[in-house]
């Protein structure tokens, strides 16, 4: 199954993908799929917006936390936005609240990289 | 909701939405509200997504029997049963935390599931016999 997942140029270089519905084993290979195609293209600095997204199972945090990790190391980042409660509940279990930077909207996560601000 | 309710799916991950459907509605039916109907969802969903990839999976193929029941207690009881390899959990211990957050590089196969079923139900039990694998998991409805 192939959810859909808008993907969108921001700044020169920082993009924002924003995946719909749930990020689980059935929909995780093809979100990968994206962020993956991205990093292969050069665009590490990656805004993923989950204001669609209403579940993320222990395969989309596995998937999150592995390209967040080549984005690190090729001078980039993955950040998060618009987190839904239920989402950011199973979040704060695992203790990626803390991993991760989390923005209230696309707009602030952008300033990170654009201005290095972290709110 | 009815004493008890029963569905059998291929173990496959294009099931698991249906899985989903079928726990909510058991759930909500059992007088859980949202946030327990929520728990139990995800933790059958990691449960269900263990034995896909775990118990079945590389060759092996086979159903997903799922029973939902209200205990004499009052309880939402879950059985899941599949006829896949064995899982023994004593085998999979719980995930470390470094630095506030689980050590995904030190997790063994199937730990993360295991660790969710854990945190979100109130009871969570396994056994394996020559049928396959059976769990239990509770979850208390409060009254």
């Amino acid at each position: 199954m192939t959810p859909r997942i808008v993907q969108e140029t921001l700044k020169s270089d920082v993009y924002r993908i924003a995946p719909e519905g749930r990020l689980d084993a059935v929909t995780v290979p093809a979100f990968e799929a994206v962020l993956t195609e991205s990093l292969d293209a050069g665009r590490s600095k990656l805004v993923i917006d989950l204001a669609g997204v209403t579940y993320v199972s222990s395969s989309g945090l596995r998937a999150l936390l592995s390209v967040r990790r080549r984005a690190r190391s090729e001078g980039g980042d993955v950040v998060l936005c618009n987190m839904l409660p239920r989402v950011r509940e199973i979040f704060e279990m695992v203790g990626f609240i803390s991993l991760f930077k989390i923005f209230a909207s696309v707009q602030e996560a952008e300033r990170m990289f654009t201005d290095g601000v972290a709110v | 909701m009815a004493d008890e309710r029963t569905l059998t799916v291929p173990g496959r991950f294009e099931s698991l939405a249906q899985i989903s459907d079928f726990i909510t509605q058991a759930a909500r039916d059992a007088g859980l509200d949202e946030d327990g109907v929520f728990h139990v969802q995800m933790a059958v969903d990691e449960a269900c997504s263990n034995v896909i990839e775990h118990a079945y999976g590389s060759g092996l193929a086979g159903s997903i029997d799922l029973t939902c029941a209200i205990d004499s207690g009052g309880d939402l009881r879950i059985d899941i049963r599949d006829h896949g390899r064995p899982f023994d959990p004593t085998e999979v211990p719980a995930p470390n935390f470094k630095n506030g957050a689980v050590d995904f590089d030190d997790v063994k196969i199937g730990g993360l599931g295991l660790f969710f079923m854990r945190k979100l139900m109130d009871e969570v039990a396994f056994q394996f016999d020559q049928t396959g694998n059976h769990l239990t998991m509770i979850k208390r409805v409060r009254k």
